[in-house]
């Protein structure tokens, strides 16, 4: 035990050094952007950068008059949680069958369905954006709520194929012995049995849909179909230039939900981020 | 990482559904066909978001396309596109700022892996290095761009440190501004890596260690020798996901840079989104897309295949 504890000493200064730096480069830009949220847009482009603010609600002003900031969120509320909805819907039936049944092409059906996982946004952009044109779905949450599903479709089915193989095979047999069929065995034991696998991939689905960029970019053109995301972007009031203060705090109201979400989910993440690769 | 993953490929044989109790009345047709049925609306749904674009965009890529007026070119689009300076520089441009950003916090994540998977405060420091993972990507590339060039902020600390005389123009150099989406990129996604790293050291067999550790060894050679090793599956897996991901940056490019200065840090996905939707050559950028989806395929096929191979066992 003493060399244990020698040996920790020795390293003690060098461990903090190195994860406290790393603390300061987390968080000092994240303080800095959180108090650009609550200046005044004459505080925030300029030639020597104030670093204590002059507290003001500018920002909220501005977001509340000048933004249809509740029809961006509703957008992004809508289009998310549909897509989740999609995913799970087609998820689950195709993980209970990648996990439990021995069919030909098993393996191949798999790799193909993480294959999307590995698609450009910018390859199929083009396409996607003829396609939607044609359907007449451009400018609304539909088109993007299809598009967010297809992203993800491959993550969750991926995370909840790992907690299905986890469950352990005599669970069900008993119930196979008692006479129930397929599908009510996914439905009164499998599913619950994985409900962790199943939230954890919806949470992960649900920040990379929040978060999509290119397709949003593309697809919407009107607060009809903004989102948070693309939305952001926007807020370049022509002659003002970038609205800082707004995107800081637009920035925050959308990380807080997140991050409690995240940290309720916080011993899955490992096992989600990799789809079920790394056991965490 | 257990090896139970392969004992539990849960295989219900034919005998078990038709056992005892009430039997089923199914054809064998139907249940040979069942996990077909269970995967088709998936796969289905993937084919029509994945190979309808892929062969739009082969046809479309044949074509010159202005507007509503679609012209016959065969393969000139891609005559052309091999011959462009501008294609050649995004793929580089593309290996370039993804590889140097990888392998940046790739390192950054192990090392704060190493050093934290075993401190007491280990959950502390998790919530705090996963923070920036947790915003929105277009903000932190406003956060990034409002620090580097609007706000001048990383020039006026720069100057604070002596390190630089002057206000430094971000936009005007190739490398530094390559640098700040280096830097966009590695503050935000690090964690990523981080995160999974941390959770592999955890998972690993401690005992190894700490008998080398009683045996004297110091902790660098304790790192090299017994927890990387150990680890290398994992750090497979974490790093080709990260990778795949670098490949297809737009959003901080978009934002911060706009693939200035003079293409210097043009991605590829930044290329085929100009093509097509700046400059509306979108035959152009269809053809461009094809030859990005063809790498893709060839990466995917290899790397992927083996990177999840492998972490599973």
């Amino acid at each position: 035990m003493a060399s244990v504890r020698r040996d920790r000493s020795e390293r003690f200064w060098l461990r903090y050094l190195i994860l406290g730096s790393w603390a300061i480069v987390c968080l000092a830009p994240m303080l800095w952007f959180l108090t650009i949220g609550f200046r005044p847009r004459t505080e925030v482009i300029v030639p020597h950068p104030i670093y204590w603010p002059s507290w003001s609600l500018d920002a909220w002003r501005l977001l509340v008059s000048d933004w249809p900031i509740a029809s961006y969120l509703r957008n992004s509320v809508v289009a998310v949680a549909g897509s989740v909805v999609i995913d799970l819907v087609l998820a689950i039936p195709a993980a209970y069958a990648l996990s439990r049944y021995e069919f030909r092409g098993r393996e191949d059906i798999g790799f193909y369905i993480l294959s999307t996982r590995m698609m450009a946004p910018a390859i199929v952009a083009v396409p996607i954006f003829f396609l939607f044109k044609n359907l007449g779905l451009l400018d609304t949450i539909w088109a993007l709520m299809l598009v967010y599903a297809a992203i993800n479709l491959s993550l969750v089915t991926w995370i909840i194929r790992s907690y299905m193989l986890d469950i352990p095979k005599e669970l069900e047999d008993a119930a196979r012995t008692d006479g129930a069929g397929d599908m009510t065995i996914l439905w009164e034991i499998i599913i619950p049995a994985c409900l962790p696998g199943i939230i954890t991939a919806a949470v992960i689905a649900a920040i990379f849909a929040i978060n999509e960029f290119l397709f949003t970019l593309l697809i919407a053109s009107t607060s009809k179909a903004y989102t948070m995301s693309v939305a952001l972007a926007n807020f370049t009031g022509g002659s003002d230039g970038i609205i800082y203060n707004a995107i800081a705090l637009v920035s925050f109201l959308a990380f807080v939900p997140i991050l409690i979400v995240v940290i309720l989910i916080q011993k899955h993440l490992s096992r989600g981020l990799t789809m079920g690769a790394v056991k965490g | 990482m257990a090896s139970s993953a392969h004992s539990i490929r849960a295989v219900a044989p034919a005998t078990a559904r038709s056992s005892t109790g009430k039997p089923r009345r199914r054809s064998p047709l139907l249940r040979s066909a069942f996990p077909y049925l269970l995967v088709a609306p998936a796969v289905l749904y993937l084919l029509a978001i994945t190979l309808y674009p892929g062969i739009f965009a082969i046809y479309q890529s044949l074509y010159v396309v202005r507007f509503v007026k679609w012209t016959w070119v065969g393969l000139g689009n891609y005559e052309r596109i091999l011959q462009d300076a501008e294609f050649w520089a995004a793929l580089w441009n593309t290996v370039v700022i993804g590889g140097l950003s990888l392998a940046l916090q790739t390192l950054i994540a192990l090392a704060l892996a190493y050093f934290a998977y075993r401190d007491p405060f280990i959950r502390g420091w998790r919530i705090i290095f996963l923070m920036p993972m947790l915003f929105m990507p277009s903000a932190v590339a406003f956060l990034w761009k409002l620090a580097f060039n609007d706000g001048r902020v990383i020039s006026d600390l720069l100057m604070t440190l002596g390190l630089t005389s002057g206000n430094v123009d971000w936009l005007a150099s190739v490398w530094l501004a390559r640098l700040t989406l280096i830097v966009a990129d590695v503050w935000q996604w690090t964690p990523f890596l981080f995160i999974i790293f941390v959770a592999a050291l955890q998972g690993q067999d401690q005992e190894i260690e700490e008998a080398a550790r009683l045996d004297g060894a110091s902790w660098p050679a304790i790192f090299w020798n017994i927890s990387l090793p150990m680890m290398r599956p994992v750090i497979v897996v974490a790093v080709t996901l990260r990778g795949i991901d670098i490949t297809t940056m737009f959003t901080n490019v978009y934002i911060m840079t706009q693939g200035s200065p003079g293409g210097a840090t043009e991605t590829m996905s930044f290329f085929i989104y100009r093509q097509g939707f700046r400059m509306f050559n979108f035959g152009y950028a269809s053809a461009a897309s094809v030859l990005m989806l063809v790498i893709t395929i060839l990466v995917a096929q290899t790397l992927v295949k083996r990177a999840f191979r492998s972490g599973r066992s």
